[in-house]
């Protein structure tokens, strides 16, 4: 396997982390806190009760909470983040039904030179509206963002909440004329990753993950499809798209091969099939396909696991 | 060198190229037209193109570089205006060629409906890179409007994708179905449902009457007086082969271009290839049968033999989110069964057709995940009587549950200790593939692991696997039975690493398939639990042999033998009486053996506590004849009596026996001790031999008398009785500990090398090590069965549970 790592690049995401439920806490159960480190360590000291901090809100409320500017707000590691240079942060809850496994946090910095997009788009009079969203220094497109909204099966929204199943788009502002398409072409965004995220009551949300070549949220997105209907009774998925930097096209035409097949405990995604939680790995190239780091997230669906979406960088 | 002309650089063309390059590079001087201005991509994938969610990029099979590379001349952009079969040229628009053979790969163009306005700027197929980007363009304006003629596979995914890209879409379909050529109607209304629920509406028994619009589409209108305003309009409905070319040509096409199994048309030195042909009267759209086509072609102009043969066929639809898999015959029809599956809740359907005890066809919504075992039971036309009643559930079903053969090694914790011999935990494996070590033999090299006695090799490899994923390919290894997937040697690691001290712990935690093992694993499982730990597992007899159970070996009429010990070959007139008024009593045949002792066969099973009683109050314990475990000593007479004799050989062996009787061992231990090279006891075939010599003795072990025939190999030379018995010993527990069950000493140390059990009883600790631990296990094994078995309340299990022997009244 290819184990170089390319030269550093700044990236949109500067601290990922994991929050499991331990009885009534929330805990950390790994991060990815890159040069960070005393936000690390403030972070090992704490966990969150129900509705405690970022994680807690969005375990008490079911839903991702998109926060921008910690002052003055229900953000507990507000010293620790500031002297980090940490400005604004998402918690995406993954839910199993009622059952809460894990809470992701983003953190992020602002700064001019990085641009992407953190969305969370939820449903609204049975058309998709942003709920909100992180987007840097890409303020037009957050802006118009903000003046989009998307109907069924419409635009990457519309598209994953209609087919309850994770995207990916290419080229986003390439060929489409839609004025979000054309303002995210204008800000460099070139891939676009769109995530169901199921909650506990009716409420449809998505995720998107929206990244520039720049400032990459990722260099590599992969989908794989975990669902009994699709891969049978054995604990498997097989990956159904991607993209990669330095591999190009993951996806297999199936007139020409299979589809890459892992079963449970086999490697990352083998590990997030067999504990039902995200993984985040960092610092072990030879193990996240050559890059120096990964985050593997559960999609749940009708009470079993359905997908799993990566993403590299 | 030949020259070869290929018109068209479609995915059959491309296929063909493909292989004859990697056949034989340099059998042709190849020139490739195409009318489009680029080379081949794939086809089939433009409807994620056109919804964004691929890119051209993604989607080209062969690029300019790959071209060059295989010094095809490339003419894209430019159309052949003519062939001449006589002068064996092409004319393009740009000059002709000259060839020796020629390959039509014309493929086929968009059917487009004839109606009025049809040919308006707007109307668009959708066939080539062109069509979609037409589409993408006029998905750009916001609130624009698509009707899309034609509920086809094509026409679906085009609908999709541009739903996607932001348009309003409506869908006509003529039939009273979607999909009607792959899909029964309820998979078609399932469809439909789904394809709604992305905001898309689906018009059925929709006739187009015509297209208008001032200078560019605006509106279809309907048969039926509906009018639908729209921007653009896609035509999918068919697709027509694209022969015109070969017709002006004069070669023969009836549909399309005739050819035969070989792909050859009727026209010398020309053939075809793709959509663009007809063989025995089939026309082609699929792109399957196109690369069978392109793979007979090739080997044909290579001038190998190579027959087209049709196939069966299956349909999936490419729309992210929307499973379907159609193949076969699924009409209805007399003789024909149907088995049907719904789930309603999960939107599932699925549709068997049965004719004469074979599966015909198969369509299957929302659940797709077996659809390539059915299209293999319809393509092998496999007789499904048997598995009739279930085969709507699939294979899993046939093949009982699946588990997952990883899941015992990723649960073990980072301080699990992998290989023993070495003492490498699981965490230093998983750092050591984190540094780069991606393979077993960096492993081996860089921590160790697996590096010596090789045993947990399997445990290695499953560490490499959970940890790299697919980046890793496990070999397949020889799982104990069909109860689980685990090897030997894997199961008795985790034994140790994972502190498994009951049979239960074993099938859990191990993932065993079956509720409790089966015949062959359960004794295995007792064999490697109450090795391992001797103090907290109690031997289960219903886990043995039926001669281990029954502490004697069953004869071919069904009695038994009896075969009391004679510790190192000694005996006394005491045992001898007493054995020979056993015989008389019970009836027995006497036999001398060659393990220098005597065998009463003959004995009834309800006898056997009587005669273990009988010989127990003279003294005798069971020779334990019929175990995996010690046998016999052989000594000869030493130097007591022996004129060459150099030890007393016979006390030795006796001293070894007295150590070593009753302990369970993987397989049968024999061992031999004789005083003198001359060897009569014949040490230097036996499990463990001891040669005794003027200096001391020499240990050897590993050898064989039976099936196979080996002469031992030297462990060690000592001085003393002690150091032979301590290393005997030694040797009797590592074999204990970590051979595989029913691996004979000789079979074990073939695995694991002379060298590491040399190595590892050199060690003085750890030999001594390994003594304590035989002698903690025979502080439990140590006890003559037959004593126990002699007691009432056991003799009793000997009885038969009817007398046979009386008649039934009448």
């Amino acid at each position: 396997m290819d184990t170089v790592i390319d030269a550093r690049v700044k990236t949109f995401i500067q601290v990922t982390e994991l929050w499991i439920p331990d009885g009534d806490r929330l805990v950390l159960a790994n991060g990815n806190y890159g040069d960070l480190a005393a936000f690390e360590t403030a972070t090992r000291a704490i966990s969150f009760g129900k509705g405690e901090g970022l994680p807690g809100k969005a375990w008490a409320e079911q839903r991702p909470v998109v926060l921008k500017g910690f002052d003055g707000s229900y953000f507990k590691r507000i010293e620790a983040a500031a002297e980090a240079g940490l400005t604004s942060a998402v918690a995406l809850p993954v839910f199993d039904e009622d059952d809460l496994k894990a809470v992701l946090v983003v953190l992020c910095s602002d700064s001019d030179e990085r641009i992407g997009a953190i969305e969370v788009w939820s449903e609204l009079d049975g058309l998709m509206m942003l709920d909100d969203g992180y987007y840097g220094a890409a303020k037009h497109f957050e802006w118009v963002s903000q003046h989009t909204h998307f109907p069924r099966g419409q635009g990457l929204p519309g598209g994953v909440w209609s087919a309850r199943t994770p995207m990916l788009f290419r080229e986003l502002g390439s060929g489409y004329r839609f004025i979000r398409a054309d303002s995210a072409g204008k800000a460099g965004l070139t891939t676009g990753l769109g995530v169901p995220v199921p909650v506990p009551h009716d409420r449809q949300f998505v995720l998107t993950l929206l990244s520039a070549r720049g400032t990459p949220i990722a260099r590599r997105f992969e989908i794989w499809d975990a669902r009994p209907e699709k891969v049978g009774k054995e604990t498997a998925a097989i990956l159904v798209d991607g993209i990669c930097e330095r591999d190009g096209p993951l996806w297999t035409d199936d007139n020409d091969a299979p589809p890459r097949r892992v079963t449970a405990n086999q490697g990352n995604i083998g590990k997030v099939l067999a504990t039902g939680l995200p993984v985040i790995l960092s610092g072990a190239p030879a193990l996240t396909e050559g890059y120096s780091a990964m985050v593997a997230l559960p999609v749940y669906q009708g009470g079993a696991l359905a997908h799993v979406v990566a993403w590299y960088i | 060198m030949q020259k070869l002309v290929v018109i068209g650089a479609g995915m059959a063309s491309g296929r063909l190229l493909e292989q004859i390059i990697a056949a034989n590079p340099a059998a042709y001087d190849i020139t490739l037209f195409n009318a489009e201005p680029r080379g081949n991509y794939n086809r089939i994938m433009l409807s994620p193109v056109l919804s964004g969610e691929k890119s051209y990029g993604e989607i080209v099979t062969h690029d300019d570089a790959w071209y060059a590379e295989n010094r095809i001349t490339c003419r894209f952009g430019e159309k052949v205006v003519s062939v001449d079969t006589d002068r064996k040229v092409v004319i393009g628009e740009k000059g002709e060629v000259p060839y020796d053979k020629l390959v039509f790969g014309t493929g086929s163009s968009a059917f487009i409906i004839p109606c009025p306005g049809h040919d308006l700027p707007g109307v668009v197929a959708f066939r080539d890179l062109e069509d979609t980007t037409a589409m993408t363009e006029a998905a750009g304006k916001p609130g624009a409007r698509a009707v899309v003629i034609g509920g086809g596979l094509l026409g679906l995914e085009a609908a999709a994708a541009l739903r996607l890209r932001g348009m309003e879409v409506t869908v006509l379909h003529i039939s009273t179905h979607l999909m009607e050529r792959q899909l029964d109607p309820a998979a078609g209304y399932l469809l439909k449902k789904d394809l709604e629920k992305r905001g898309i509406t689906v018009m059925l028994e929709a006739s187009t009457k015509e297209i208008v619009g001032n200078g560019r589409v605006e509106q279809v209108n309907l048969a039926d007086g509906t009018e639908l305003p729209c921007d653009i309009v896609c035509m999918a409905v068919g697709i027509r082969p694209s022969v015109k070319l070969a017709q002006d040509s004069g070669i023969a096409c009836g549909r399309a271009i005739k050819v035969d199994a070989q792909m050859r048309t009727q026209t010398p030195d020309v053939y075809a290839v793709g959509e663009c042909v007809e063989y025995n009267g089939a026309l082609f759209g699929l792109v399957a049968p196109l690369y069978d086509q392109a793979k007979v072609l090739a080997k044909t102009l290579l001038d190998e033999e190579e027959t087209f043969v049709m196939r069966e066929l299956s349909t999936k639809l490419k729309v992210t989110g929307c499973d379907l898999f159609s193949s076969g015959d699924f009409a209805e029809g007399e003789g024909r069964e149907d088995i049907v599956f719904r789930d309603p809740a999960r939107g599932i359907y699925k549709r068997l057709v049965i004719e004469n005890d074979r599966l015909i066809g198969a369509v299957m919504y929302g659940d797709t995940a077996d659809g390539n075992w059915f299209f293999g039971l319809i393509k092998d036309a496999t007789d499904i009587s048997d598995i009739r009643e279930t085969l709507i559930f699939g294979p899993s079903f046939q093949g009982g549950a699946q588990v997952d053969p990883l899941s015992a090694v990723a649960a073990l914790p980072p301080e699990a200790e992998i290989c023993g011999c070495n003492g490498v935990c699981k965490g230093n494996i998983i750092k050591a593939i984190e540094a780069g070590a991606t393979d077993l033999g960096a492993i081996k090299a860089t921590t160790k692991a697996s590096a010596s006695c090789g045993t947990c090799t399997g445990l290695v490899e499953q560490v490499l696997s959970v940890t790299l994923g697919d980046d890793f390919v496990l070999p397949a290894a020889q799982p104990v039975c069909g109860c689980c997937d685990l090897t030997h040697e894997d199961v008795r690691r985790l034994i140790k690493v994972q502190e498994l001290k009951s049979q239960e712990a074993v099938w859990q935690e191990l993932g065993w398939k079956t509720r409790n093992g089966c015949h062959v694993c359960r004794p295995a499982v007792n064999y490697y639990l109450l090795a391992d730990w001797p103090l907290d597992y109690t031997d289960d007899p219903q886990s043995r042999f039926v001669n281990e159970r029954n502490h004697a070996n069953i004869q071919k009429d069904g009695t038994y033998s009896v075969m009391p010990r004679m510790w190192g070959g000694m005996t006394t007139p005491q045992e001898l009486i007493a054995i020979a008024q056993a015989a008389e009593k019970y009836g027995a045949t006497v036999k001398v053996t060659g393990g220098m002792r005597i065998d009463l066969l003959g004995i009834q099973k309800e006898d056997l506590p009587a005669i273990w009683y009988d010989l127990n109050q003279a003294g005798m314990v069971s020779g334990h004849a019929y175990t995996k475990g010690l046998r016999t000593v052989k000594t000869c007479v030493g130097k007591d009596w022996c004129r060459f004799g150099t030890q007393d050989s016979t006390g030795l062996g006796i001293k070894l026996e007295k150590k070593l009787w009753a302990s369970w061992t993987p397989h049968k231990v024999k061992l031999g001790v004789s005083g003198c090279p001359r060897n009569c006891a014949e040490a230097t075939c036996k499990d463990i031999g001891v040669i005794c010599v003027d200096s001391g003795y020499q240990v050897s072990v590993a050898g064989a008398a039976g099936m196979d025939v080996r002469e031992t190999e030297r462990l060690v030379d000592v001085a003393t009785e002690d150091e032979v018995i301590e290393w005997t010993t030694a040797f009797v527990q590592l074999y204990r500990e970590n051979a595989k069950y029913l691996d004979r000493a000789y079979k074990w140390v073939a695995k694991v090398g002379l060298d590491w059990v040399k190595e590892t009883l050199a060690d003085d600790a750890t030999r001594r090590a390994l003594v304590e631990r035989f002698d903690i296990s025979q502080s439990v094994y140590q006890v003559d069965p037959w004593a126990e078995r002699a007691q009432p309340a056991e003799a009793v299990k000997f009885h038969p549970l009817a007398d046979l022997t009386k008649e039934a009244a009448e």
